[in-house]
């Protein structure tokens, strides 16, 4: 399959362990849930293909990743590469929501002075009797963080997964516009592929274009 | 897509599975013939249902069974006598492990190259001790919940709480037990399963620990320093192994953890096709590391090697994309074998490399965190560090082997009276590895030395393939 895109992101989805960040990945690019599919260790990456506005193709790079403590080392590389974040915690653990703050301080550390747009993500809400975090609190948090969206979402049940995906990618789309995401030379977090005006899927104006 | 719909699949049949394996607490056999799963689904000659594993089924070469034959006599032989084999013959055992172990010795051969066998032997009831203590709940929770996602299309592990898991939860967690300040990473457990897949939980757990502290030492600790120096080390290769390689990740500044931290930590279990996995896990445990990192670079040459392939990569993106996705002739069991032993890269060379990148290391990020233990490169390094005693080899079972028919007979008469193995004694191979063989047979062993059993009368037990 090849692809000319218009602009391409790059997101990351960050949380604790057991979270379900590959689930809510997996169920966003193969439409699928499956509680047995192996760890990333390290790093993995997906890719999808969003066509929000007609004429304007824009291709999303997922980075999925180890969320062990000891992984963050590593993590680190790729956080670099990325405009997007979602930061995710599980509603029926609260220890996942506590450290989001410090899952946040770091990317924010680390990207520096790059800008990265959050969203903020309370997963397993089909375990609605389980829930030991509130929205309330968590849309307080948010709003504390500076973060526009807070969404409670679940893989399995396939509850406002897209949605997730789609509201960073617009708030990024629109702040791009707005001038207040700068491109620089070397970084990989957002770059702009073939013109929006050019754009024809049959006759691809621009070398970018050879591959997907 | 198939395989989505594989995956769709046997998440039914995994329910199924849940409420048969309650009944069935003391069966024989693996979980998935238990449940009558390999009527419904293809089992592989790996274990694999499916065929879940990369292409395995186009990406193996056929040994005749006349070979294998000869092959599991030889390496009987060798086990038999193992430290003379690996003091006077070590390139002759290099060399079989490189021409593939017999899939039926495989487990032992494994156990014997790292030094496992000798741990055992030197702790003997250590890991029942482990077994039997609680464990620190911190890493039991995440141990437990890694427990299915590990080959979960292998027969082994398909079925929750079935005997692979519970193996597997069992090494795992004697390891943090083992070395409590070290705890548990999540990818060891890839490390154990593919070990269980060869031989019971006891020696599992010593191939564990032999791996993560002589062989790739500080891989799986906290901060992970070790695995993201061997990047470096892995890149610095690259230079003299395929520049143009080099240069295309150097100038898109594609951090070498972000391709190589799977491969390495997992020792491309999770990355090349069974057949290949196994080959790679044979030379590994005799040459050591090196043959980790030749594996990376004949990727990445082969991968990236050509500006003709670039064309299509311009960009750190575009590059783990091609990355991410091998193309199945680089991995092809006879191709890479091939690749590999052939590329020049020596344990001096890493050696060396890393000194460099360790003096690097710490002029950018300061003194290590985590002090490990020095890398041993292979078998032979692990033996002289660490010298076993005759005893601490000797097989249990002991398997005698029987020489071709037509001299078996005159030696027969010849040896005769110096038979010491009982005939009424039939030292029996269990044919799954994963069920150790009864505590009697091990006592009842005569203890034997290679050359003795080699001229012995008794019929070869040894029967399966």
């Amino acid at each position: 399959m090849d692809f000319s895109w218009n602009y391409r992101f790059g997101i990351i989805i960050l949380g604790d362990s057991f979270v379900g960040k590959s689930s809510l990945l997996q169920r966003y690019t193969e439409g699928m849930f499956d509680k047995s599919r192996q760890s990333p260790l390290g790093i993995d990456f997906k890719v999808k293909h969003l066509e929000f506005e007609p004429g304007i193709l824009i291709k999303l790079l997922l980075w999925d990743t180890a969320g062990q403590e000891r992984f963050k080392s590593i993590s680190r590389s790729y956080m670099r590469n990325s405009v997007g974040c979602l930061l995710v915690f599980d509603l029926t653990k609260r220890q996942t929501f506590e450290r989001l703050r410090d899952w946040y301080n770091e990317v924010i550390d680390y990207v520096k002075p790059s800008k990265m747009v959050f969203i903020l993500i309370g997963h397993k809400c089909d375990l609605e009797e389980e829930q030991e975090v509130s929205k309330e609190e968590a849309e307080r948090l948010a709003k504390e963080l500076g973060i526009t969206h807070y969404v409670e979402a679940s893989a399995k049940d396939n509850l406002n997964v897209d949605s997730a995906f789609e509201s960073l990618t617009m708030e990024i789309y629109e702040l791009f516009h707005a001038g207040r995401i700068p491109i620089r030379e070397g970084w990989y977090g957002l770059s702009v592929g073939v013109p929006v005006d050019l754009y024809n899927p049959d006759e691809p104006k621009t070398e970018k274009s050879g591959c997907c | 897509m198939a395989r989505n719909g594989l995956r769709a699949d046997s998440q039914n049949l995994r329910g199924t599975n849940e409420n048969l394996s309650e009944r069935e607490s003391s069966s024989i056999g693996s979980d998935s013939e238990i449940n009558g799963f390999t009527t419904e689904k293809q089992t592989d000659k790996y274990g694999f249902i499916g065929g879940a594993q990369q292409h395995t089924e186009e990406s193996a070469q056929d040994v005749p069974p006349e070979v294998v034959r000869e092959r599991e006599v030889k390496w009987l032989d060798m086990l038999n006598s193992w430290d003379k084999w690996m003091a006077k013959r070590h390139k002759k055992i290099k060399l079989r492990c490189q021409k593939g172990i017999p899939p039926s010795l495989r487990g032992r051969a494994w156990l014997y190259l790292s030094g496992g066998k000798v741990k055992l032997e030197q702790n003997h009831g250590k890991f029942q001790e482990l077994d039997s203590k609680p464990g620190d709940p911190k890493w039991l929770d995440v141990i437990e919940k890694d427990l299915h996602r590990q080959f979960p299309f292998h027969e082994m592990f398909v079925s929750r709480g079935g005997h692979g898991q519970q193996d597997l939860y069992r090494v795992l967690k004697a390891y943090t037990l083992y070395r409590p300040e070290e705890g548990y990473c999540q990818a060891q457990a890839p490390i154990a399963a593919v070990l269980l897949m060869h031989m019971p939980a006891e020696e599992a757990f010593w191939g564990l620990v032999q791996i993560c502290e002589k062989y790739l030492p500080g891989y799986y600790s906290a901060g992970l320093e070790a695995i993201q120096l061997d990047g470096e080390i892995l890149f610095a290769l690259l230079r003299r192994i395929s520049t143009v390689a080099y240069k295309h990740l150097k100038k898109h500044k594609i951090d070498p953890v972000l391709y190589m931290t799977e491969w390495f930590m997992c020792a491309f279990s999770r990355t090349l096709p069974w057949a290949s996995v196994l080959r790679v896990w044979d030379m590994f445990f005799c040459e050591g590391v090196k043959i980790i990192f030749r594996v990376g670079l004949v990727l990445l040459k082969n991968m990236l090697g050509s500006s003709d392939k670039l064309k299509v990569c311009q960009g750190l993106y575009e590059t783990m994309e091609l990355l991410r996705t091998v193309e199945p002739r680089y991995m092809q069991e006879g191709f890479l074998m091939r690749e590999i032993i052939e590329l020049q890269v020596s344990e001096r060379d890493i050696e060396k490399e890393h000194l460099v990148q360790l003096k690097r290391w710490k002029e950018t990020h300061g003194e290590l965190r985590c002090k490990s233990p020095p890398r041993m490169h292979g078998a032979r390094a692990i033996m002289i560090a660490d010298p076993p005693t005759h005893k601490d080899l000797l097989q249990a079972p002991t398997i005698i082997v029987e020489p071709p028919l037509e001299d078996a007979s005159s030696k027969q008469k010849k040896k005769g009276k110096n038979k010491r193995e009982p005939p009424s004694n039939p030292t029996t191979e269990t044919l799954s590895p994963a069920h150790p063989p009864s505590p009697t047979l091990q006592k009842d062993t005569p203890l034997q030395q290679s050359n003795q059993s080699l001229s012995s009368s008794s019929t070869e037990q040894d029967t399966y393939l």
